[in-house]
């Protein structure tokens, strides 16, 4: 528990055996997180992003899946272990937030029921305590009048609510680590923005680390230190999330950014929409995953796949044989 | 805008009410005009009876109240025949790429599907007008004309229904929520298609979505609703630049920009929108508006023109309350 990193993935693959071949969803991944610190993993569907954060979890059901590389937990090896050691860390050093509250949730247990199964088994606490704690933690995740919801069923709760009830329970063990796969994605806007600062201002006050995982970059823009890019199941850049808002590399990443429409700017602007659509991950080309859809694509792109390398600024890496031009940013 | 120009859509204090015994008012008393050539955003969250509005324009659910007039004729009460000449003049295209089209049908016969219903085309007309539409939204008759429509992606899917819809020449395209099921990258690709197929038809599109930024792109005007009712309409940049209902503002607020450096809006609106079933008397948003009054609670606020072509339905509309402060 000295220097190491909170979170500690390298060369990750999770492959599924598909009756049409193997599925490569991750294709070596590697990256470090440290505590209380907060980062953004940026795809569209299909790029791996959902996988990777599973995979660390150590969720991914075992058959028809081959799982290598490494990830750490502190000091747990996560790739490989039992289902009976994994249980020891879940819930008290790494936790899950899903997309869909509703189906996280367990229809036909109470609410505080199922915040309390966590305290009591893992904790050891008894009926009493686990009660006054969960009461606590719906109070945390800003439900009011918590000892009322405590009773009621998932089914009664709006989504946003169920949300904060999940978000809840994840915190039950205090874990170190959080892992948000797409944790807004099915709310409104305005609740969308009660959440997410809300997982914001759970990790300060719990000094925990978050990873915040989503395809739409309007969420990890202002919320994480850190961005990784991904695009067919591989890291196309990494970076601090300034760097790779201005002054990214990586021909993905600006088309990415390019695409989405912003509020910002006026009405009928044109979107810089890239041609094509994501690759099939069946039958990957064999250089650089984007050079059919990238319009700076050499030969070599086509040939041979880049391999991340550090750019001029610290931690700031991305794949690419032809990177765009260092800018100082055009907003910056 | 010149006052003289008919709207193609005239939308008077329309209505939807859902249930037998608690009636929910998905849609209560909503007016607004969509004039020819011009893209309406409608713009709310879920529950706020945006999708209803929409269908209820095409008559998939029935109005309770008012009116609905297209090129001056009113529409909620025709039937049978009437009614199906009616709908080729309007066409929906919804959510959902993959269940809007038949999995076990070729591309080229779904698009086909309206003209052969009409009979208006035969033959190898109606082969190169369907090859044209294809064409048209970026699928190659050629390749794709006789795959099954299960053999697409949603984006593909998304093109294949956009060229169906068209195959009768509507005046009026709704669509709903077309994009929201696309990753960004495709998303870009349909919004750039509709907009370059809306200038080639000559269409005028009621765009409905929750997407504030998507919203944005593509009208000329936005409508914005909330539980039922419309708060404020008004042209697309006007709107989002100064917001004149509070509602507008905090949901512009709570949307994310993709820019770490965007101005940070923390001050987010509290709770949830009440249930339809037992709206709040007088204004519908006064239980979560930090300006609320007695009078917002005793007095229901009407849609009003503030300056030419923005209207609010606030007691207190932004700008003018300013200048009082």
């Amino acid at each position: 528990m000295s220097d190491a990193p909170l979170l500690a993935v390298s060369d990750l693959h999770t492959t599924f055996l598909t009756p049409h071949g193997p599925l490569p969803a991750v294709g070596g991944v590697s990256f470090e997180l440290g505590s209380n610190e907060t980062l953004g993993i940026v795809g569209e569907s299909g790029s791996g992003k959902t996988v990777l954060s599973r995979t660390v979890m150590g969720l991914q059901a075992r058959t028809n899946v081959e799982i290598s590389g490494s990830v750490r937990l502190h000091d747990f090896e996560v790739v490989g272990a039992s289902e009976r050691a994994k249980r020891k860390i879940w819930g008290t050093e790494v936790a899950m937030v899903f997309q869909d509250p509703m189906t996280s949730l367990n229809p036909v247990l109470r609410v505080g029921k199922q915040i309390d199964e966590i305290l009591r088994v893992r904790l050891g606490m008894n009926r009493a305590e686990a009660k006054a704690r969960a009461i606590e933690l719906l109070d945390l995740v800003g439900i009011s009048s918590p000892e009322e919801r405590y009773r009621v069923y998932p089914g009664e709760l709006s989504g946003g609510m169920r949300q904060r009830v999940v978000i809840a329970t994840a915190l039950a063990g205090s874990p170190k680590l959080l892992l948000a796969d797409e944790p807004t994605t099915g709310l409104d806007v305005t609740i969308q923005a009660q959440i997410l600062n809300l997982l914001d201002d759970i990790k300060e006050r719990l000094a925990m680390s978050v990873v915040l995982v989503t395809h739409d970059l309007g969420v990890v823009a202002t919320r994480t230190s850190r961005i990784i890019v991904m695009y067919a199941g591989r890291i196309v850049e990494t970076g601090s999330t300034r760097d790779v808002f201005y002054r990214h590399r990586m021909p993905y990443t600006r088309a990415l950014l390019e695409s989405s429409p912003k509020v910002s700017s006026p009405a009928h602007t044109r979107l810089r929409a890239i041609p094509g659509r994501p690759p099939n991950l069946l039958d990957l080309p064999a250089g650089c995953a984007f050079a059919p859809r990238c319009p700076y694509a050499t030969a070599q792109c086509h040939s041979e796949r880049p391999e991340l390398r550090e750019s001029d600024e610290a931690g700031h890496a991305f794949a690419c044989w032809n990177p765009l031009p260092v800018t100082q940013g055009a907003s910056a | 805008m010149s006052e003289t120009r008919t709207p193609l859509l005239r939308v008077r204090d329309l209505s939807v009410t859902f249930g037998h015994r608690r009636k929910v008012s998905a849609v209560a008393g909503v007016s607004f005009d969509i004039y020819e050539g011009e893209t309406l955003g409608l713009v709310g969250e879920s529950g706020c009876g945006k999708s209803t509005t929409g269908r209820a324009l095409m008559r998939i659910v029935e109005p309770s109240a008012g009116s609905i007039e297209l090129e001056g004729v009113d529409i909620t009460k025709k039937k049978g025949s009437a009614l199906r000449q009616l709908r080729t003049r309007m066409q929906m295209i919804f959510q959902d790429p993959i269940s809007s089209l038949n999995p076990r049908r070729r591309v080229r016969d779904i698009v086909a599907e309206p003209l052969d219903c009409w009979k208006s085309v035969e033959g190898d007309e109606r082969l190169a007008l369907v090859n044209d539409l294809l064409t048209k939204v970026g699928i190659d008759p050629e390749v794709y004309g006789n795959r099954y429509a299960r053999q697409f992606s949603g984006g593909q899917c998304q093109r294949i229904s956009i060229a169906r819809s068209l195959a009768m020449r509507p005046k009026l395209l709704i669509c709903d929520e077309m994009v929201s099921a696309l990753d960004v990258s495709v998303q870009a690709q349909i919004l750039n298609l509709l907009e370059d197929l809306k200038n080639e038809y000559g269409l005028t599109l009621l765009f409905i979505a929750h997407d504030l930024a998507v919203v944005k792109n593509v009208s000329d005007r936005v409508a914005v609703m909330y539980l039922g009712k419309i708060c404020e309409i008004g042209p697309a940049d006007t709107l989002y630049a100064t917001p004149e209902h509070p509602y507008t503002k905090f949901l512009l607020g709570a949307a994310l920009e993709a820019d770490p450096d965007a101005p940070e809006h923390r001050e987010v609106l509290a709770g949830e929108p009440p249930s339809p079933l037992n709206p709040p008397s007088g204004c519908r948003f006064r239980t979560r508006c930090p300006y609320a009054t007695d009078k917002c609670q005793n007095e229901e606020p009407a849609l009003e023109e503030i300056v030419p072509g923005h209207q609010v339905a606030c007691h207190y509309p932004l700008s003018i309350s300013l200048e009082r402060a």
